[in-house]
């Protein structure tokens, strides 16, 4: 991103198209003093030597008025060549924006803005790219026009009628065809009128209208000649940054982000190197975030797809879309609430940012945790009172196969189950049991006992743990 | 360029007419006097979409005729100088051709057709290339930068170039 041939180009811009631009209006009398040509140029150079920089600041170093300042840079924004951003902030805001620019090692003056409420701030900055676009459209237009002039393309065609030398445009051709052949006729005379370029018509029209065509026409080939010897430096400099990368310094924000990761060396240099790989330019505050990410994610087991879109989203959006992220990400952990342990272990030696977000989490997966419990007993009975039917049943299917005592393969292996399925049971059943105290005094059909309703959910607990272990 | 617009007349309805159907008749007889009109201040009346509102009527002395000021919503349509349009050829001579894009007409000088293009005189006048590819004759359909208008007070007129970027023949009849 060499930023020096993309200077060279701005600053030959200046020079070329906007080194007579005055701000002042037309009716006022133009005295020295008032006479501020140039101004233009002292603006986009200091510019070239700055990335965002805030309006005032600008205008101190240049010993401008702001007010003055401040035109010129609406002409510039309306020209295409510089961005502006406009903010109300605080001291603290204002701060920020001397940090980065601390950061980026300009040393452009700071001094004396602490005094600050809440006031409107503008910033601005140069935009490269859309400068290139901009310098390209305006050659080619001018060319376009001059070339146009020249080769009468636009110009409406006149006729003369060389009998009476009454003369015609083009817009009266409609009145002037005739049916016979196919040339225009005059209205008059009715004479075969010529087209006016024409050698013949050229001589017979009157002499000094023809020099005056003539002399038109060397004028704008002389402009046109001018024209390219003098923009040569400029097309020079723009073919020379055609293929090179213009450099981007992105929005205010993303910009002062990434002052601040640069600035931070040590920890914010792998953000840094994100950002700018990524071309996000923001990977300075977040960090500890995109560490937590992978932690979790990690830990939760889940698809790396998923995760990348986590850590990009991480990476992307500011601050303070963090929170419904953090929710998230916790739902993920309640998914296995069993490792609470080892992830707060974890969680622990992650920063205090997170400890924020820790209350959020313990929370929601405590709301998690019922829910899953809920379900976990519901289903649980559920295949408890299944089972308990089986087993009446087949107890007395047994009753019967014992009673009449028919020996075959097909008595043998469901006894044989049964017998799996009671040693299985037994500890089971009594659960069941307390189980279904609990859910009949909560239906309020059956009187419960308050004790063994109590022991009930302390146990659950425990069968959770049981089944999952 | 087309524009949706409210314009205002005034219209004279003959007493005949006046009756439960008015209204319709006022409204058939505004589409008939309106419609394919020009106005060089508006361009050409395509069609009238809707009435805004007609307002009360003036009986003139004397005629026995009624005034009724009438708002209606109509399209119209009017070229303009650096527009792009599609016409079709109407006819060709050996200074220029002429075109129409709906209800305008527009001419188109030698000039200002490109130079490798040649007048061919004949049965079917028209302006071909050397190598024949292309071919500009009675019903081709082409191309045009407006270039110039003269508008009067009911008729517009235009002259347009072919002699630029991404202009010229658009569909051949004869290859066709």
């Amino acid at each position: 991103m060499s930023i020096e041939p993309f200077n060279r180009l701005v600053k030959l811009v200046a020079r070329a198209f906007y080194d007579d631009f005055t701000t002042k209006g037309e009716n006022q009398p133009k005295s020295g003093r008032s006479d501020n040509r140039g101004i233009v140029v002292v603006v986009l150079d200091a510019l070239t030597r700055r990335q965002w920089v805030r309006e005032e600041d600008l205008a101190k170093s240049l010993s401008l008025h702001s007010k003055q300042l401040r035109r010129t840079l609406r002409f510039l924004e309306e020209e295409k060549l510089v961005t502006r951003d406009h903010r109300r902030e605080t001291a603290k805001g204002a701060k920020i924006y001397s940090a980065a620019v601390a950061a980026t090692g300009d040393g452009s003056a700071k001094d004396g803005e602490e005094k600050i409420k809440l006031h409107t701030h503008s910033y601005c900055c140069l935009d490269y790219a859309q400068i290139h676009d901009v310098v390209r459209y305006r050659l080619h237009r001018l060319k376009k026009k001059l070339k146009d002039e020249l080769e009468n393309k636009n110009t409406v065609q006149e006729y003369i009628c060389p009998n009476c030398s009454r003369r015609y445009t083009a817009l009266d051709a409609l009145r002037l065809v005739s049916m016979e052949d196919e040339y225009f006729h005059c209205e008059s005379c009715n004479g075969e009128l010529v087209a006016e370029s024409d050698k013949l018509a050229a001589q017979e029209a009157g002499d000094g209208d023809d020099n005056a065509r003539r002399r038109r026409r060397e004028k704008l080939k002389d402009t046109l000649q001018k024209m390219e010897v003098q923009l040569k430096p400029l097309m020079d400099q723009l073919s020379r940054v055609k293929d090179l990368s213009t450099p981007e310094f992105g929005s205010l924000l993303a910009w002062e982000a990434r002052a601040h990761a640069a600035g931070r060396g040590g920890s914010g240099d792998a953000g840094a190197n994100d950002g700018s790989k990524s071309s996000q330019g923001y990977g300075g505050t977040p960090m500890p975030f995109l560490g937590d990410t992978k932690v979790e994610v990690s830990f939760a087991g889940l698809e790396g797809k998923e995760e990348d879109v986590k850590s990009e989203a991480a990476t992307s959006t500011p601050l303070k879309v963090l929170p419904p992220w953090m929710i998230k990400q916790g739902m993920n952990l309640t998914k296995e609430q069993r490792g609470e342990v080892g992830e707060e272990s974890k969680m622990e030696g992650t920063s205090t940012s997170s400890q924020l977000s820790d209350d959020k989490k313990s929370t929601v997966q405590s709301d998690d945790k019922k829910s899953i419990q809920d379900e976990y007993i519901k289903a649980y009975y559920a295949a408890l009172l299944k089972k308990q039917q089986e087993l009446e049943e087949s107890a007395k299917k047994q009753e019967q196969l014992s009673d009449s005592n028919i020996a075959n393969g097909h008595s043998d292996t469901s006894s044989s189950r049964q017998v799996g399925m009671k040693s299985k049971r037994d500890p089971e059943e009594d659960v069941w049991e307390e189980a279904q105290y609990a859910g009949n005094t909560s239906e309020s059909y059956r009187v419960g006992d308050l004790n063994v309703q109590a022991d009930e959910s302390g146990e659950d607990d425990d069968d959770v743990d049981w089944e999952e272990g | 360029m087309f524009f949706h617009i409210v314009l205002e007349r005034n219209m004279q309805l003959h007493p005949r007419f006046f009756g439960r159907n008015l209204r319709d008749n006022l409204v058939a007889k505004l589409m008939k006097d309106v419609e394919g009109t020009c106005s060089g201040r508006h361009g050409f009346v395509v069609a009238i979409t809707g009435i805004e509102n007609i307002g009360k009527g003036l009986i003139r002395e004397g005629t026995g005729y009624v005034t009724f000021p009438v708002k209606y919503q109509c399209v119209v349509f009017r070229p303009f100088k650096g527009e792009i349009l599609e016409a079709v050829v109407t006819m060709v001579n050996k200074m220029g051709f002429f075109a129409e894009a709906g209800p305008v007409q527009i001419f188109v000088s030698n000039h200002l057709i490109p130079d490798d293009m040649e007048f061919q005189s004949g049965d079917m006048p028209n302006y071909t290339t050397s190598d024949g590819s292309v071919k500009i004759q009675k019903d081709s359909e082409v191309r045009l930068k407006i270039i110039g208008t003269r508008v009067d007070a009911t008729e517009i007129f235009c002259i347009g170039t072919i002699k630029d970027d991404f202009l010229g023949v658009i569909n051949d009849p004869a290859a066709a």
